[in-house]
């Protein structure tokens, strides 16, 4: 089977020097779920965004899809509406509502017309539970509904891959709960997902596999058994027991 | 209670202040044997004045088959039909040369000082819109990541904000208007679009600037390209951001399109110069001038404030 996602010996040095991704080498299939975990700094938001080209890579390859995201010939305005984005901080449009966040890309990027895209996301908004808050501006909402928008509107241009940076670092520990909910039915569907997440318990139920960071080197990549219950490495080791 | 009290004195304090300036400009006036006669400004804003129809060839007058005067011409054509008019100067049968008058009519018509205030609100308006336009893409420019565009924005903004606005009128009037064979009127909106849009230009760069990277990151992610990023993301924040200064700007544009009136184009400063020559009365004028400077800046003042508080929505 061919991978969806196909990175090859990434290397990232930002202008300043720092050598943030050191050989990454990922293979993702189509619905699988891969959960990053690492510490603060190690490079894993770097390689997430290298994933849609938000951060461009210094060496190796990258391939979505069978394409390869640095060839002259790919566009990279296309090959980014294949692969959603959830952030951290939201980054909602503060001067759209929920309605019109979810509705601005398939509207301005798609072209589509208004009336199939107004109830394509109004479904979207009913399918991440916020059905009643379609007219609410971002600053009108709680956190953890803010980052189910957020889900709604990567969403709404039907992409093959979705990337989570830390989506739940940034809420209340009780709004927590309601947004991996929405990740995890995501997943369910079969949707192909790479997650940056302290969550362990989301990696372990939901993640086909799971990887860790550090340093910006990719060191271990395994199933959620035995990463977390086995753990050979002995940094990954120091790692869980610090976290768990 | 307590509070309400300082408030209060504080308040008549305010008024107090005010009512002595009144009393200062007043026994100024005073001190100097100045009559004041505000009713003399008023026919330079509007008047009722009478004004007279002239005959535009010799003819004679006669009476038409619908009972009614009319202007016959020597070959017998009608030229003019006095049934409108209720004041008539002439009788059936007068013979009229040309340049006499025919009738009179008295209607409100501006003064001067009227098509001033006219003539300021068109320049000032055309340059508003040319202003925001040209500040938009220079502003734009400022932020490239191209250095060709960057630094000819940057020398654009130095040049134009380093040197007096009088003297850029001066050049584009004398020098280009010259070589393009430029009116007045469209010399002064140009130096006044240019000037305020290197203004404009910083503003808009700061407003584009106090947006989050992730709005931009966000708008890429899901497909957008640059041009479709700024324009449907970036550039509606920023507009909010940059309303305040924006509006500052333009109520500083509205006073400097005074300047222009150094090359002859009769806006409101012009026409009260002319005026103040023909009235007797330029205390009142100049006063009147300011007041009605004043009107236009609060006017739009006023407008901004409206659209920024219906922007507010998404607060
Ligand atoms: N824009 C940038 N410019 C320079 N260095 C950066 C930039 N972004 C991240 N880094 C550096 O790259 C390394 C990896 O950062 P990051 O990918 O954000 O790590 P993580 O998400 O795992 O916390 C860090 O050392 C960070 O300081
Ligand atoms: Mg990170």
């Amino acid at each position: 089977m061919k991978n969806i996602i196909r990175a090859e010996k990434v290397n990232k040095i930002y202008p300043n020097g720092c050598h943030a991704l050191k050989d990454v080498s990922v293979n993702v299939d189509k619905g699988e779920v891969i959960v990053i975990v690492g510490p603060s700094g190690s490079g894993k938001s770097t390689f997430l965004r290298t994933l849609n080209q938000l951060e461009t890579i210094s060496s190796g390859a990258i391939e979505i899809d069978g394409i390869d995201m640095y060839a002259r010939s790919t566009d990279i305005n296309k090959l980014r509406q294949d692969v959603g984005m959830v952030f951290q901080g939201f980054n909602l449009f503060p001067h759209k509502t929920a309605l019109g966040n979810v509705m601005l890309a398939p509207l301005k990027v798609a072209n589509r017309p208004h009336s199939e895209v107004k109830k394509d996301a109004e479904n979207l908004l009913n399918k991440v539970g916020l059905a009643d808050r379609q007219t609410n501006y971002p600053n009108h909402l709680s956190g953890g509904q803010q980052q189910r928008v957020a889900i709604a509107r990567a969403l709404a241009m039907t992409p093959n891959i979705m990337l989570f940076d830390e989506p739940t670092s940034a809420l209340d520990p009780e709004m927590v709960g309601e947004v991996l909910d929405v990740m995890k039915d995501l997943a369910k569907e079969g949707m192909t997902m790479v997650v940056v997440t302290h969550e362990m318990g989301f990696a372990k139920e939901v993640a086909d596999r799971v990887m860790f960071m550090e340093d910006g080197e990719l060191i271990v990549s395994d199933t959620p058994e035995n990463f977390f219950d086995a753990p050979s490495n002995p940094r990954l080791q120091k790692f869980l027991s610090k976290v768990l | 209670m307590q509070l309400n009290l300082k408030s209060l004195f504080w308040n008549g304090i305010f008024v107090l202040v005010l009512l002595s300036i009144c009393w200062l400009i007043y026994a100024s006036g005073k001190r100097i044997d100045y009559n004041w006669n505000w009713e003399r400004v008023v026919p330079y804003i509007a008047t009722n004045a009478e004004s007279s129809i002239n005959a535009p060839e010799d003819g004679e007058i006669v009476l038409a088959a619908n009972n009614q005067l009319v202007l016959e011409n020597l070959s017998g054509d009608v030229i003019v039909e006095l049934g409108n008019y209720s004041s008539l100067n002439v009788y059936e049968g007068d013979l009229i040369f040309e340049g006499d008058t025919l009738a009179s009519i008295e209607e409100w018509r501006m003064g001067p000082i009227l098509h001033g205030v006219i003539t300021t609100v068109k320049i000032s308006a055309w340059s508003l819109v040319f202003a925001l336009v040209l500040g938009l893409f220079i502003g734009l420019m400022r932020i490239s990541s191209n250095p060709a565009l960057k630094k000819l924005s940057i020398v654009y903004i130095e040049l134009i904000r380093g040197t007096p606005l009088l003297v850029q009128i001066f050049i584009v009037y004398f020098f280009i208007g010259t070589v393009l064979d430029l009116e007045r009127f469209t010399a002064g909106v140009i130096s006044l679009s240019v000037f305020t849009s290197a203004y404009v230009a910083e503003i808009v760069r700061s407003g584009i600037q106090s947006i989050p990277k992730g709005q931009m990151e966000a708008a890429r992610s899901l497909g957008m390209n640059y041009p479709k990023a700024m324009m449907y993301v970036i550039l509606p924040q920023a507009f909010k951001q940059t309303l305040p200064p924006l509006a500052g700007q333009f109520i500083n544009l509205i006073k400097d399109s005074s300047l222009v009136s150094v090359i002859s184009i009769t806006d409101l400063t012009k026409a009260g110069r002319e005026v103040v020559s023909g009235s007797f009365a330029p205390f009142e004028v100049w006063f009147t001038v300011a007041a009605l400077y004043l009107i236009l800046t609060s006017g739009l003042s006023w407008a901004i404030q409206a659209l920024e508080k219906k922007l507010s929505a998404s607060d």
